[in-house]
Parts: structure tokens; C-alpha cells; sequence
């Protein structure tokens, strides 16, 4: 494999991206709706519970977690189980499938290019005005450089979540029910919508092991320097824990799609 | 490995469909149903293709011919027999057997739709690792069989369909493949669209010594750019000769007809090897005054499409 196909396919994947200008800025302003209907719901919920420091989190920390674990999730999102079927039901996955390289390396890196686009045109700004508005309360210094580390690895681990729900889709040949289930699974336990501090203490320790955490959870941890992510044993905890479920999910997701693209039978033609 | 390009042996391919049964009671059924029954979309399918051959690769809808052209790009695996293309084994050397070939499915797009063209061929200079050289000297062999530089730089969702066509076969040429599968590539074209369509495909035949599979239901893209046919029915290929060897299928027939005194035209079906035309015209004369005589060649899809029929058997 080699990084002249990977950079066409990156830059092709931000020019196509670029097209869609607009889509970004529809995006901004949706979530600028989403996080006033946060702010409320969670100002109503720290003023009932009469403290200002509810499981270890004050009113700010809650909503600049949650302001970032938005800008996150608009960066990390991809739609590979829409998209792949689509293309199956039209069978435009064949001329996919028949590209020299693996379908998932081509699928990969046709996502990169819309990921450095969100990230310059969603996540940067968002980021931007949280250190702005906050004075101060992000950290700067080596915490970003382990951030951006840890968004690659969550990026990776994303993908592969995707996958696999997307050949599972195969198998089902439907894909609303299955994608909606997915989207609420890692929405609730990867901490995007709710920061982990807030589980109760039995299944925050499970969601603590699990993949879904290390998706959102585990690089706004790092860059907010929480959980003890400001140790450098607490930072390569979190760090393993990304890397083990890279390694895992990567094999688990390669050898699940290779059985299952030779059952593949693809429609019509 | 000597001049073939594609050579398969006793090909076959079977799926297994699941017995789907009626009504809702038969849906819930379905859904823990093992009862499966085995289709053979392909039997036991012999076939040599040279390289630089134009094959015009024919059969009703539902013969088999995506599961066999699938079968040659290595999307399917055979259930049995033997499959070799450029010397290698489809659906196990994958990657490097997609190197070697391009394909164009006449209604989907391998382009990136947003993107002017001139990126989509860029992008596929570096999939398929094209030197510039070569990349240069390709785009130069289109500019001298098309007029593409109205296309180059327009987005391929504001092309028309023929544009959109054209385009998808010089990106499935691009990377100078040995084999080109085109599935309908004319499939909702305007006629002049259709001729420079295949009048491009010849050329691109010529120039690159490039192996072509087409694939397609109109005749007019066999007569114009086949020399040999491959016809496939049930599974099974029921013709593999010349296109001239096929009108004599049947038996050499052509059709005559008689314009008669009361001007009107008689129309006589004639088996040359069986009848004499000199005869038929003989007696009709004697009966009425011929005022008029065509001697008309049966055609292409006149034929194929008596077989499609199972008039042969």
C-alpha cells in the first residue's frame, strides 16, 4: 500500500466536501440549536440537585465536555452504513469492490478527506470559542498533541464499529432499524451525550471497558485532562485501552467483512 | 500462458435462494425457514477469449452473463471449474486481477459525482499507480478520438447521460487495462450518442490491443463492433461463432417480397438451402404480374432474437 493512492483519495474526499460548503454551515447552526436545549436541560438539572459540583463536575466542566463531545461527533461521524447500502441496492458496490486495493482500505480513505474538512470547519472553531468564552479552563500544552493522538485512534475505532454494523447490514438487508440502534448504543455509552461521571457506578465501570467510550470519551478526557489522564500512568491506560480495541476491532472487523463479501451477491445487472 | 486473455473450463455457479412462501403467515415463516433451494445461474461454460478479441458477450435477461462477467472480475467465486484471466485466478488474486481490468456498468458511475472529471481521472491515475507519462500520453489518444475537452472540466452530475457514458469509458480505460467488461454501455443513448460511442470503443480496441467483453441487448452495437458472439441462455452458452456464421443459424434465410399487380406486397420467409428464390419468383409470377421484387437480408436481432425464443431447439 502505498500514500499515493491514499493522498488522492484524501484530497479528492476534501474537494468533494468542499462542494458542499452550505452542508457545513447548516451543521453549525443545528448544533448551535442542539447545545441551547443542553444548556437548559443541564442548568435545570445542576439547580434541582442544590450543590455546584454534581459527581465531580461543575456546571462548566458538564458543558464544555459536552460542547466538545458535539464538535467531536460531527468530526468522528460517517455514514458507511448508509452509503454501503445504498450502493448495494443500486450495486454500484461492485465497481468498489473491483478497485486494487481492499474495500476497506477504499472506503477508509475515501472518508479522510471529509474528516479534515470537519475538523478545520467544525471541530477548530467550535474549540476555538470554548477557549475563548472559558479564559483558560483548556489546558495548553502537550494535552493537545495527546489529544490528537487519541482522535486518530477514535477515528480508527469508529470506523470499524461502522463496518462491522454495516456488514452485519448485509446480512439483515435492512439497515434503518440496525443503524438507529448503533447510532443510540455509542451516542449513550461512548459518553457523547452524557459524560461517564454521571453513570451509575456499576455500568460506568463496564462503559469504562468498552469500545464506545474510547470513541469520544477517551480523547475529550485527555484533552480536558480528566480521569486522570494528567498522570502519565493514567494517560497510558487510556491510551492502552484505545490500542487494545484498535487491534481487536481492526481484526475482528477485516476478517468479518472478508467471510462475508464472498457471500455477497450483488443486485441486479 | 500464450494469447488468451480469459479461459474458462466447465465454469458453473450455483446459488442458494431461500424458499420464500405467501402471504404473511408465509413471511413470519420465512424468517426461521432453512429451507433452501440451489439455482445453477451458470452450467458447465466453456470459453476462450484471445487477447485484443471484441466479443460481443450476449443472452436474454437472467441468463447468467452478470454472474459470469462477476465470475471474470472476481466479485463471485465459482461453485466449480476452472477460471483464468491474464493468467491469474479471479477471486483469489483479487487486487492484482483488478489492476488489469476496467469495467463499465452501463447505469452506474465509477466517477466522483461533485467532482469535475479531470479529478476523477486523476484519482484514478494514482489508484491504479499510472506513470504521468503514460497518463499523458492516454489523455492525448482521447483528445484524438473524442472531443473531451468540453467534458473535462464540467462536474459529473451536470452531464448529460451520453457525456456521463463516454466519460465512464475513458475512466475504465484509463490505466490502459488488458480486459474491458462494458455492460450496456449504450443502454439510453441518443443514436449519434450511440455511434460515437462505438466508434470510441473500436478505436480504443485498436489503439490499445485492449480485450473487450460487451455486453448488451442492442444489436446495433454487436453488427457495429463485434466480430465474434457468445451467446448464453439457462446458463448455458448456446453460441460461439462469428456474427456472419450466426444469420445462417437457421438455415440461410432471407426474406422476399413481391410487389403484385394490385399493389400490394406479398412477404415469403425463404430457406435458400432448402428452396430455390428463382422458383418462388417463378411460380408467384405466373399466377400475377410482379411489378416489384425485394430481396431482404434477415438481420442481426432478428436472429438473436430467435434464439432468445428457443426456436433452435
Amino acid at each position: 500500500m502505498t500514500p499515493r493512492k491514499l493522498i488522492a483519495l484524501t484530497r479528492a474526499g476534501i474537494m468533494e466536501s468542499l462542494q458542499f460548503r452550505l452542508g457545513t454551515f447548516v451543521t453549525l447552526f443545528a448544533n448551535l440549536i442542539y447545545l441551547v436545549l443542553v444548556y437548559y436541560l443541564w442548568k435545570a438539572i445542576y439547580a434541582s440537585s442544590g450543590t455546584d459540583v454534581v459527581n465531580g463536575m461543575t456546571f462548566n466542566d458538564t458543558m464544555i465536555y459536552l460542547i466538545l463531545a458535539t464538535a467531536l461527533f460531527n468530526f468522528l461521524e460517517m455514514f458507511i452504513v448508509w452509503d454501503m447500502s445504498r450502493s448495494i441496492q443500486s450495486g454500484k458496490i461492485i465497481l468498489d469492490l473491483l478497485k486494487p486495493m481492499t474495500f476497506r482500505k477504499y472506503t477508509f480513505w475515501s472518508y479522510s478527506g471529509s474528516h479534515v474538512v470537519s475538523f478545520v470547519l467544525t471541530f477548530i472553531p467550535t474549540f476555538v470559542v470554548v477557549m475563548i468564552v472559558t479564559k483558560g479552563a483548556i489546558h495548553m500544552g502537550l494535552n493537545l498533541l495527546w489529544f490528537a493522538i487519541a482522535t486518530v485512534l477514535a477515528l480508527i475505532i469508529n470506523f470499524n464499529i461502522e463496518m462491522i454494523v454495516a456488514t452485519i447490514c448485509l446480512y439483515t438487508e435492512s439497515t434503518w432499524g440496525i443503524n438507529i440502534v448503533k447510532e443510540t448504543i455509542v451516542l449513550l455509552l461512548s459518553g457523547a451525550s452524557i459524560p461517564l461521571a454521571f453513570f451509575p457506578d456499576k455500568l460506568g465501570t463496564v462503559v469504562r471497558y468498552l469500545p464506545f467510550r474510547a470513541v469520544y470519551d477517551t480523547p475529550l478526557s485527555i484533552l480536558l485532562e480528566k480521569n486522570g489522564s494528567d498522570t502519565i500512568s493514567g494517560l497510558l491506560s487510556l491510551f492502552g485501552m484505545q490500542l487494545i480495541w484498535v487491534v481487536v476491532l481492526t481484526i475482528a472487523g477485516t476478517l468479518f467483512w472478508n467471510h462475508s463479501v464472498r457471500k455477497i451477491t450483488v443486485n441486479g445487472g | 500462458m500464450g494469447n488468451e486473455a480469459i479461459v474458462m473450463k466447465d465454469l458453473c455457479k450455483d446459488f442458494k435462494v431461500l424458499n420464500r412462501h405467501e402471504g404473511l403467515k408465509g413471511s413470519i415463516r420465512d424468517l426461521f425457514s432453512r429451507d433452501y433451494k440451489t439455482v445453477s445461474a451458470v452450467r458447465n461454460v466453456d470459453l476462450t477469449v484471445n487477447k485484443g478479441e471484441m466479443i460481443g458477450y450476449l443472452g436474454p435477461n437472467g441468463a447468467g452473463k452478470s454472474t459470469t462477467i462477476k465470475m471474470m472480475t472476481g466479485v463471485l467465486e465459482p461453485t466449480s471449474g476452472e477460471i483464468l484471466v491474464n493468467g491469474v485466478v479471479p477471486y483469489i488474486n483479487r487486487k492484482k486481477n483488478c489492476e488489469n481490468i476496467g469495467v463499465v456498468f452501463g447505469q452506474r458511475s465509477q466517477l466522483w459525482w461533485s467532482l469535475p472529471l479531470i479529478e476523477s481521472f486523476k484519482l484514478l491515475r494514482d489508484i491504479y499507480m499510472v506513470s504521468e507519462k503514460d497518463y499523458q500520453d492516454m489523455l492525448e489518444l482521447y483528445r484524438s478520438l473524442v472531443d473531451i475537452e468540453p467534458i473535462l472540466h464540467k462536474p459529473v452530475r451536470q452531464m448529460s447521460l451520453g457525456q456521463r457514458t463516454l466519460s465512464d469509458i475513458l475512466a475504465a480505460f484509463l490505466h490502459n487495462p488488458d480486459i474491458v467488461f462494458l455492460d450496456e454501455p449504450t443502454i439510453g443513448l441518443d443514436v449519434s450518442m450511440k455511434a460515437k460511442i462505438r466508434s470510441l470503443i473500436a478505436g480504443l480496441n485498436e489503439q490499445k490491443n485492449t480485450t473487450v467483453i460487451l455486453t448488451t441487448h442492442d444489436m446495433g452495437d454487436v453488427d457495429a463492433l463485434c466480430k465474434r458472439i457468445v451467446i448464453i441462455d439457462k446458463g448455458q452458452k448456446i453460441y460461439d461463432n462469428d456474427i456472419e456464421h450466426l444469420k445462417s443459424y437457421f438455415g440461410s434465410y432471407r426474406t422476399l417480397r413481391l410487389k403484385l399487380d394490385d399493389d400490394t406486397w406479398e412477404e415469403t420467409l425463404i430457406d435458400e438451402s432448402k428452396t430455390d428464390i428463382m422458383e418462388v419468383i417463378n411460380r408467384a409470377d405466373r399466377q400475377k404480374k410482379i411489378r416489384d421484387i425485394e430481396l431482404i437480408e434477415i438481420s442481426t436481432e432478428e436472429v438473436i432474437k430467435k434464439i432468445y425464443e428457443g426456436e433452435a431447439s
